[in-house]
This record gives structure tokens, sequence and C-alpha cells, in this order.
């Protein structure tokens, strides 16, 4: 759906793209004014009369963006390209977000790919697993035992080894097990040992909070719970 | 851990049961199941010789004095593990297989060449582990090796001081198979007719109020088959044995 090319490559300040009927251009509001101008003459100037009357929704990503700004670029783009109208995408939800969420029900998920390595089995001293990107084990992780991952490490099991997740940078990556009763946690390049004993009987997790390696009962915590749509991890 | 221990008694039991029994000392340069079975002054060639081809197996093999079908091979003392490689066991394997019922190695303590040379011949694994967390954490380390070799290992807990277990300052062998989840062979107490029976050369099992003893008679039984006979838990002050399903520490 996102054409990448040279002109609209994806960590590009201003991106062009279709959008059902209209076009949605993603922009930074903080970059300079004249330079976001330069940026949409470059991606309207091939769309010729394709952009005649078009509907267009100014994408501010997490910025705010002010209205002024939503104002002057419009009238910018109706007059230099006879685009038909000019809006602020909605906060929350934007238009694009829409199209998303309704390919991902029509296609129910199939179109993604998630890097999860899935084992059964108990990892024994001595023993290191290392997994590209997370970690997903049915069973458990005995003292001297080492698990590894790019990413999430979930263990269904009592987790009594070494679990070393989100490497090398993945600061966002956690650390969940059913028994969780760690020798050591290392979440990015963040270690923590000698944790204080798990209280037991539920499951708990690590996760980074403000450079710090946090454990929480997974259940009360429930980091994911709130979030509105699916996403894949 | 008790690996001598547990080899004199079981490879003895094995033996009074009517089998026949070699026990192979592969503790080569610390050699010491010939002096815990008391045939320390006997020895002329050891497990070296007899896996170089410098000697035939029935050579090495040195007759108990008490127990019929009992024969003893040597480590030698003077050599180093690194005598021996593996490709020489599975030989040395084939060959000794043909003439007993049953060969117990003695495993070195560690996991380099003697382990090696030991598990290259082998077909089945005891695991002897103390009720101490170090001990269990090796004992862990042994099991991973042992299935990467495609052998699945069996668990005696030795040295169980029941006591220490009822006031919580000791391992229980349930925390011990919870964490090692492979079948259970047997329980063995801590008793003082150990340290007797190195020292006299009468063997474990023939010492009438070793608990012990009775315990590796018991797991030497199931070793030969019969897998129905329950296992016991020592219990302390004086009182009997505990009978718990044979089930235990199964398919876990
Ligand atoms: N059930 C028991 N009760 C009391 N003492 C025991 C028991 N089992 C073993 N011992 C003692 O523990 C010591 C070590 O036993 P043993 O030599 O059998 O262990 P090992 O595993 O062969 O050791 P190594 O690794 O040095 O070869 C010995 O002094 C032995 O008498
Ligand atoms: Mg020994």
């Amino acid at each position: 759906m996102e054409t990448t090319d040279q002109n609209n490559a994806v960590d590009a300040p201003v991106r062009l793209k279709g959008m059902g009927d209209g076009l949605c251009v993603s922009l930074d509001p903080d970059q300079p004014s004249d330079f976001i101008r330069s940026e949409l003459v470059r991606l309207f100037q091939p769309l010729k009369h394709l952009a005649i009357n078009a509907r267009v929704v100014l994408d501010f990503g997490e910025s705010e963006g002010d209205d002024a700004l939503v104002d002057e670029l419009g009238a910018f783009l109706k007059e230099t390209f006879g685009v038909g109208s000019v809006n602020k995408s909605a906060k929350r939800r934007t238009a694009s977000e829409d199209l998303l969420r309704q390919r991902d029900m029509d296609r129910s998920w199939h179109h993604y790919r998630s890097d999860v390595l899935m084992l059964t089995g108990r990892v024994r001293s001595g023993q290191k697993v290392t997994a590209r990107r997370h970690l997903l084990l049915l069973g458990d992780v005995n003292p001297g035992g080492e698990v590894v991952s790019g990413g999430d490490i979930l263990i269904m099991g009592s987790l009594a080894g070494t679990a070393i997740a989100g490497q090398p940078e993945g600061s966002d990556a956690i650390v969940l097990a059913l028994d969780f009763r760690p020798t050591q946690i290392q979440i990015g390049p963040v270690v923590a040992a000698g944790l204080p004993p798990s209280r037991q009987g539920f499951p708990e997790y690590a996760h980074m909070e403000g450079g710090n390696i946090v454990v929480e009962n997974y259940m009360e915590a429930n980091p994911f719970g709130r979030m509105p749509w699916p996403e894949v991890r | 851990m008790g690996k001598t221990t547990a080899t004199a008694s079981i490879g003895a039991a094995l033996a009074a049961e009517g089998k026949r029994v070699a026990v192979v000392d592969m503790d080569i340069g610390l050699r010491n199941l010939d002096v815990v079975m008391g045939l320390e002054n006997r020895i002329v060639f050891n497990v070296v010789d007899a896996v170089k081809g410098k000697c035939k197996i029935q050579q090495a093999a040195i007759k108990d004095r008490r127990i019929e079908n009992l024969y003893l091979i040597p480590a030698s003392q003077s050599d180093n593990k690194n005598v021996l490689i593996p490709e020489d066991m599975v030989r040395f394997g084939e060959k000794i297989r043909l003439e007993f019922d049953y060969v117990l190695m003695d495993c070195p303590a560690g996991i380099e060449r003697g382990f090696e040379n030991s598990v290259a011949a082998a077909d089945e694994a005891v695991v002897i582990c103390m009720p101490e967390v170090s001990s269990v954490r090796d004992a862990d380390r042994v099991i991973g090796l042992l299935y990467a070799r495609d052998i699945t290992p069996k668990l005696v807990v030795n040295r169980i001081i029941p006591d220490m277990v009822a006031r919580g300052e000791m391992l229980s062998h349930e925390d011990i198979v919870d964490v090692l989840s492979i079948d259970l062979l047997g329980l063995v107490p801590m008793d003082d007719h150990v340290v007797i029976s190195t020292n006299t050369g009468m063997p474990l099992i023939m010492q009438k109020d070793s608990k012990a003893g009775k315990a590796f008679r018991r797991i030497a039984m199931r070793l030969n088959g019969n897998s129905d006979i329950p296992i016991e838990i020592p219990q302390g002050q004086g009182r009997f044995w505990k009978r718990i399903g044979t089930k235990f520490g199964l398919g876990k």
C-alpha cells in the first residue's frame, strides 16, 4: 500500500501516500515551513492532474500540529496544485489507521509475520538457547541454564536460570514467566542480578522503566491489555 | 556424590542376584574403586591395558573375594585420562558386553575426557546426585550432556539426611526431581556403614542393618527390570520406610 521509492523513503520527513480516494501527507510539523513546502512541491508535482480536487489529509504523527499550519499549507496546496480539501487527520485514529485496521480484519492478520522461536522442553544447567528475535518456551529454564533473545522472552513454566532479552539494544523487551525466579535478568544493556525472591503463584514479568529493570505481577500490570488494536510485535 | 560407592554397591547387588557383573573404574589416575571393594592388592592389569589390547579382558578382571560373579576392572594409577579416547572405548564396549550381563563404569568427576570415555561405550546412565544445590546443578549439566548423546539417564539421590529434610534444611528429593525431571531410580540415606564398608572391604549390601545397602539393593533390582518395586523414602528417627507409588518422577 505504501509506495516506497527514493522520493518517498519511509524515514523521509515528509511523505505522501494514496488513501482510498484521497491523499495522505505525513509530515513533521517541527520542520521549517519553507522546507515542508519544498518537499510538498517535490511530492505533488509528479501527480499532475491527479492532485486536482483531491481530498488531502495532513498527518502529523505523534505531534500536535497547530491549525495555523494546516491553514497555511492548505492554502498553499490549493493554490499550487488545485487540491480540493485539506484537513488535519483525527489525532488518535487517523483515516489511514482506519484503513489499516480494516485490512487487519479482512485478512485476519494473515499478512503479518513475526519472528518467534517457539520451543518445548527444559533448558538445563550449562545449556544456552538463543533466539534471533522472540523466544517462547513451553517448559522450564533450570538454574545455570540460559535463554537469550533479540526480543521478548516468554517462559510458560519456571524461569530459574538466566534470561537475556532485547539483545543488543531492545530496551522495550520483556521477560515473562509463569514461575518467575531467575538468577539473572538482562534487558538490552541493563543487568539485574540478586532479584528479590518472587512471590510465586502468579506470572510475573520484567521490563525497563526509567533505565531500571522492574518486575511486576503480569496480570495486575496487564501491560498490553489497554492497547486499542492488536499489533505485531 | 557417591559414584564410586554406588558403582560398587549396585554391582555387588546385581551379582548377588545372579548376574555376571563387571565394574570398571574409569577414574584413570585416581583409582579408588579397588580400595572400596578391598581388591587393591590383587591388581596386575588394568583397564588401560585391556582397552589397548595389552591383555585380555579376563586377565584384567579381578574376581571379588566375597561375591560370586562380580569382577573389577581397575583403573591404571600411573596414566593420564587422555591415554584413552572415546573410539577405543566403543571398541572395548563391543568386546566386554559379550562377557558380562552388566558392565558398570564408575565415571570420574567432571565432564572432560574421562566422562567422554565412559559415555562413549554406555547404553544407559545413572546420575548420582546429593541433596545440595551445587550438586543438583552439576547433575543437571551432566543430564543435558547425556541427552545430547541420546542417553536417557536415571537418577539416584544419595546421602539424604531425613531429619534435615524434615526440618527444611536439606533439599527434598521432590525438589530435586522437580528440577532434574528424570526418572527416579532410588533414594539412598546418609549411612555410616558406607565408611565402615570402605574401611573393612565388606560390601555395603552385605551389611545387615545398612539402610544405604538396602537402598542400593532395591536400586539394583529396579535396574534389573523389576520396575514395580516402590521407591522408599528414607525416614529419620528410627521410623520405618514409607512407601510411595512407583510412578515417582516418571513422565515429568
Ligand atoms: N550414602 C552415604 N552415606 C555416607 N557416606 C557416603 C554415602 N555415599 C558416599 N559416602 C561417602 O562420600 C564420599 C564420596 O563418595 P564416593 O567416593 O563414592 O564419591 P564419588 O562420586 O565417586 O567421588 P569422586 O568424584 O571423588 O570419584 C566417600 O567418603 C563415601 O564414603
Ligand atoms: Mg569416585
